[in-house]
This record gives C-alpha cells, sequence and structure tokens, in this order.
C-alpha cells in the first residue's frame, strides 16, 4: 500500500534548536495518533507537513505532492484544525466555515449550503448565527472542526481536537472522526495529549519526543506484551488459587491491585485456570490476554527518547 | 477528493450514535456527505478575501456616512464645469467666471486660460480647466476623505487577524501570502475607487453631457486616462502604508492612531516649517491672485513647494497627481515620486514580513 504521508529524514531547526531530528516516518489510512510531550516537535511536524515552514534537510509527500514544491495540491488535500483558538473577527459562525469554504475553491453558494451542512453534521445549530466572539471554548473546538472538513479533505490533521470538550461532546466529537475515517474513507492525523482518544480510535501510534520517532506502529503491533501472559481478576481469596497455579508450575505475578498476571500462552493457560478456580472454589471475574497500555507504551518511549540524549 | 467521499452518499451524523432520538435533529440535518463538484478557479481566492473586508467594512455606519460625503464635493465640482460650459457660449457667465480662473495654480497655461476667457474662446483652455478641477477635487476633498475613510477600514484588516491568530486558517488553505496581502489590499482599493476614481469619472461625464458638442470628447480624451492615473497615485502608497500600520500591532486603535498622526503631523510640520522659512524669506515664493470680500483684486504670496513638502505625505501625493494631471512636469517630482514608491515597496515589505512571521513559529 502506497503510505499517505511518507517522510524521509526531516530535520527541522529553529535557530540552534533541532525541533525534528532526522524523522523518517510513513503513515497509512486510518486514524493515526500523533503522540508526545511538550517540546517533542508535534506541532513543527505538522507545520512542515501543511508547508507552512521550510524543513532544514529531508524531503517527504504527502498523498504523493512534494513536501515544499507542491504546498497548494497539499493543503487543498488537507483539512487542518489548528489547536490554537483562532478565527476570523466579527463574523457569524456560518460565515466563518463559509469563508474558509471559498478559500478552498468552493463556489460562494455551495460553501455556504456545505457550511449548514457541516455545522449540523457538527453539533452547532442555532449558535451558527452568533458572532465567534460570543463562542465558549467548546463551540469554537466544534467550529474548527468544521473549517477543517467542509471541503472534504482526503486527510484531516487535528491538532487537540477534544480538547476543551466535557466528557459527551467528546465522546461524539470522537464519533465524528471515527465515522469520518470508517465511512468516508478520511486519513487522520490525531494530535493529542489524551491518551485514552488515541487507543480509542486511532489504528496506529507515532511517538515523538526530542524532535525523534521514538514509536511507529500499529496500536496493535504495540500492545502486544513482549511475553505472551494472561491477566485474571478473582472473586474471593486468591491465596490458594495462587498455590495452585505456581504447583502446576505456571509462572505467576501478584498486581497492586489484586490482579494476577500469568505467565504463558493464553490458549493454553485458559484451561488451567478454570480448574484451579475449580479446585480452590474461588470465582473468576475477569480472564485476559495481557496488553501493554497506550499510556506505559508512552511513557516507555518518552523515557528512552530522553535517555538517549 | 478521495473516491470514498465522492457521490451523495447520505449517513447518519456523528450525534446519532450516541443518542437513540433521530428525531431530534433538525430536518435538514443530512449527517456528512462528500463533495466533488466543480471548483472555482484558483486565482479567484484573492477576492474572497477582499469581498469579505469590503462587507465587514460596509458594517460601519460611520464609514456608510462618510461615502455619502465623499459624493457631495462632486455636485460642487459639477457645478464648475457647468459655469465653464455656459461660458462658452454666454458673455455674462464668461464674467462670473474670471475670479475663480485667478485661484488656479499659476502655470504657464494660466495666462492662456484667462486670454481664453477674455476673448471668449473657451474651447482652447477646456482641456486645462478641466483638469484643474479634476485635480482639485482629487486634492482638497477627496484626499482628505481618503485619509478618513482608510482610517476607518484600514485598522482592522490585519491587526484583527493577528490578534484572533487567523493566519494559521488562511494560510493552511491553498492561499499565499501574496494573494492575502492582495486580497486586503484591494479590499481598501474598492473603497477608495468609490470615494475618487468614480465621482471624478462622473465628473468628467458629467462635462461631456454638458459640452456644446463630442469634439470635446476628442480634446479630453485623455483626462479618464489621468484620472485612473491620479487615483493609483492616491490609492497606491496610502493602501500599502495603512495596511503596514495595521500589521504591526493586534491593536487596530494603535493603528489608526498611526495613521492619523503620520497625515496631521505630517501637514503641521511641513506648514510649520514653511512658515518659519516664509518669514526669513529663505524661501521661494509665488503670487496667488483673488478677489477680496469687496471683490477687489488682491495678492497673496505663497511659499513654492520645496524640499519640505516631503514632510507631509498629503502635499507629496498632490505632487505626483499635480504631474499626472499635465500641470508640472516629471523632473520637478522625481523626489515626490521616487519617495511614494520607497514607501510603497517598504510598507508591502514589512507587511509581508509581519504575515509570514507567525508561521515561522
Amino acid at each position: 500500500m502506497t503510505a499517505l504521508i511518507d517522510l524521509v529524514e526531516i530535520t527541522k531547526d529553529y535557530g540552534r534548536f533541532r525541533a525534528l531530528d532526522d524523522v523518517s516516518l510513513k503513515i497509512e489510512s486510518g486514524i493515526t495518533g500523533l503522540l508526545g510531550p511538550n517540546g517533542a516537535g508535534k506541532t513543527t511536524l505538522i507545520k512542515v507537513l501543511l508547508g507552512l515552514v521550510k524543513v532544514t534537510s529531508g524531503s517527504g509527500r504527502l498523498l504523493g505532492f512534494e513536501l515544499g514544491r507542491q504546498n497548494r495540491e497539499i493543503r487543498a488535500n488537507v483539512g487542518y484544525m489548528p489547536e490554537d483558538d483562532c478565527y476570523l473577527h466579527g463574523m457569524t459562525g456560518v460565515e466563518c466555515v463559509q469563508f474558509v469554504a471559498q478559500l478552498s475553491r468552493l463556489p460562494a453558494v455551495e460553501a455556504l449550503r456545505r457550511a449548514h451542512e457541516i455545522l449540523d453534521f457538527c453539533g452547532l445549530a442555532q449558535e451558527r448565527y452568533r458572532t465567534v466572539e460570543t463562542y465558549s471554548t467548546g463551540m469554537r473546538q466544534k467550529l474548527r472542526f468544521a473549517q477543517a472538513i467542509v471541503h472534504d479533505p482526503p486527510v484531516l490533521i487535528l491538532d487537540e481536537p477534544t480538547s476543551g470538550l466535557d466528557p459527551e461532546e467528546r465522546q461524539v466529537m470522537l464519533n465524528r472522526i471515527r465515522l469520518l475515517a470508517r465511512d468516508h474513507g478520511k486519513a487522520v492525523l490525531l494530535c493529542t495529549h489524551i491518551l485514552p482518544d488515541v487507543q480509542s480510535i486511532s489504528n496506529a501510534v507515532v511517538i515523538l519526543a526530542r524532535g525523534k520517532v521514538q514509536v511507529a506502529d500499529t496500536l496493535a503491533e504495540l500492545s502486544r506484551p513482549a511475553k505472551p501472559s494472561l491477566e485474571v481478576r478473582l472473586l474471593g481469596e486468591s491465596d490458594r488459587f495462587v498455590e495452585a497455579i505456581r504447583k502446576r508450575g505456571i509462572g505467576i505475578e501478584l498486581r497492586t491491585h489484586g490482579g494476577l498476571v500469568l505467565v504463558g500462552a493464553p490458549d493454553q493457560l485458559a484451561p488451567q485456570v478454570w480448574q484451579a478456580a475449580s479446585a480452590c472454589g474461588v470465582g473468576v471475574r475477569s480472564m485476559t490476554p495481557s496488553r501493554n497500555s497506550l499510556e506505559e507504551i508512552f511513557l516507555n518511549a518518552v523515557r528512552v527518547g530522553g535517555s538517549s540524549d | 477528493m478521495t473516491e470514498s467521499s465522492k457521490g451523495p452518499t447520505t449517513v447518519l451524523s456523528a450525534r446519532s450514535d450516541l443518542t437513540s432520538v433521530p428525531s431530534s435533529r433538525g430536518v435538514n440535518n443530512l449527517g456528512y456527505r462528500g463533495w466533488s463538484d466543480q471548483l472555482v478557479p484558483g486565482w479567484m481566492r484573492w477576492w474572497v478575501i477582499t469581498s469579505v473586508g469590503v462587507r465587514r467594512a460596509w458594517q460601519s455606519r460611520w464609514l456608510r456616512r462618510m461615502l455619502v460625503c465623499a459624493w457631495l464635493p462632486a455636485i460642487w465640482f459639477g457645478a464648475g464645469i457647468f459655469v465653464w460650459e455656459q461660458a462658452a457660449n454666454n458673455a455674462g457667465w464668461r464674467q462670473f467666471l474670471l475670479p475663480f480662473i485667478y485661484g488656479m495654480p499659476r502655470t504657464s497655461e494660466w495666462d492662456g486660460i484667462r486670454d481664453a476667457i477674455q476673448s471668449a474662446n473657451l474651447d482652447s483652455s477646456r482641456h486645462t480647466v478641466w483638469a484643474w478641477l479634476l485635480l482639485s477635487f482629487f486634492r482638497c476633498p477627496q484626499a482628505v476623505l481618503m485619509v478618513m475613510v482608510v482610517g476607518v477600514i484600514a485598522p482592522p484588516l490585519i491587526s484583527q487577524d493577528i490578534r484572533s491568530r487567523a493566519f494559521l486558517l488562511y494560510f493552511s488553505r491553498p492561499l499565499t501570502r501574496a494573494e492575502y496581502l492582495f486580497g486586503k489590499v484591494a479590499s481598501l482599493w474598492a473603497y477608495l475607487a468609490l470615494i475618487s476614481t468614480l465621482p471624478a469619472l462622473a465628473l468628467y461625464l458629467l462635462g461631456i453631457l454638458l459640452s456644446p458638442n463630442l469634439s470635446v470628447v476628442y480634446a479630453t480624451w485623455d483626462l479618464p486616462l489621468r484620472i485612473l492615473g491620479a487615483s493609483l497615485v492616491l490609492m497606491l502608497p496610502t493602501s500599502a502604508m495603512a495596511l503596514c500600520f495595521s500589521s504591526l500591532t493586534h491593536e487596530s486603535r494603535y493603528a489608526g492612531f498611526a495613521w492619523f498622526a503620520v497625515w496631521i503631523l505630517g501637514w503641521f510640520t511641513y506648514l510649520a516649517v514653511s512658515a518659519a522659512l516664509a518669514i526669513n524669506a529663505s524661501q521661494e515664493m509665488y503670487a496667488s491672485h483673488h478677489y477680496d470680500h469687496y471683490g477687489q483684486p488682491t495678492v497673496t504670496m505663497i511659499p513654492k513647494e520645496s524640499a519640505w513638502t516631503h514632510l507631509s505625505p498629503y502635499h507629496t501625493l498632490g505632487r505626483v497627481q499635480q504631474w499626472v494631471f499635465g500641470f508640472v512636469t516629471f523632473n520637478e517630482v522625481l523626489i515626490s515620486t521616487a519617495i511614494l514608491i520607497a514607501v510603497t515597496l517598504a510598507s508591502l515589505g514589512i507587511t509581508y514580513h509581519r504575515i509570514s512571521a507567525p508561521m515561522r513559529v
């Protein structure tokens, strides 16, 4: 499959400060989470993708268009939702969306029709007729999202799309992103600090730290633990169960929150767990193959990125 | 656009994924649909910015009032053309006209105009008189109104985009900085043309309509071109400078203050320096002939425009417009022209730099 975004050894310096250091990356369709601590180079990477800043060295392509040379084509095919609170002063919500649609070369009437349609989709009902200055943080967030998708771009770059939203709106926003990727084939680069958001909707994850790519892989691959294991939670006293498992020659670790981790292939362990539980008279509340949490992956990546400098 | 997004595929909105009450959606809520119709030509992007700039400026009640005022002087100058054309056929009107002729700039053509009136041969001086009327129209009411109109429109044009960080919205679209800048400048030009070029052209047409025959068109065919030239002289440096001020701050009131300060301070500095030089008799004077309140001819000595003219943007613009209408030679306005070009280029350069700056970090 051809990568939507293909970066080769991209380096970007701001004076003496190196914001991106030899970044090579391939991003394919679906939702990709772009993670990294503050100052990791996420925003710089987005600006490089949009052609807003010139790279110091390296090359890359987005949808087959060459970065730095075909910026117009790239921007015409990308919908960008900035993190910053940016808006067009003195205009109503629907005027703002119509305006950016026209900048993306939609005819005026069609831009207005489309603006209304997208604002409906984004959950901005009557607020669309209010000037943007009167919007709450959440409304502005939805407006920026509407502006990003109004011209139906194949690639979306969303910078913190859920920040400032209440829990319900956050879920709705994630559903919108999921829907665009699933039903409309949009490639989404989701840049955020909220790890559960990435975990819930992303197919792949890129983690930047200190300007370098520390991790870039599918979420399924990253979640797979180094050693196969099974997480078990019990109802009742676990001491006898632990002893019974150890007698069967199975490695077991006790977690602080009461969970147990049995080392081995989950398929082979499951029957033995049932047998041991039955013998000890305890109930099995849950039994799932162990997975690395995104938080662990992120912290490990950032730690590695920090120690490598 | 992607293949999958083409076509009118209708899906439920994301909100409906969470709620089990789809009837709560508006009837027009069609969810997300792909869009793949015909795009407008790319070179029209600046027009989007211009049209929005014009519409937003139009919301100002003060601006609308000023535009009405901007057309009122055209009535006065129209009357001037009317009187001139009446004088061509009527001796009484010629006597009425003579005092006004003394108010014209003392040029080589001045004597010719006076002689033409006295000898009832006005056709020979029609071009000069019309040019003088149009120049006066550009200078006295329209240039002053231009300062006020630009002072209302220009300050927020870029400063509000800086304050609301709208550059990311603009430049994440297929829009270049030059297109953005041109779109902003063009919205200023639209209003400047409305208060200067269009009334001046209307005056010219009025003159044609009032003239005895169409041979007047042959005699004055170049005046519309001169009107366009004078308009360009008025619009290019002023709009560039106004946008430059706007780009230097995120508070539009500071930009407005700087704009008016440049014109007012420039004017008064020039007057003060000229007066001081006149008192010391170190400046060349020319005689201005008028009629006083009692109808007696009188002469006022006025200092000739000198290098100090360039302290005042108003007078510098006026000098170049005098050349455009053929009252002075190009050599006489060489420095003024160079200054205006330098101001225009420097202003555009600074503005371009300022709108590029937020993208660099």
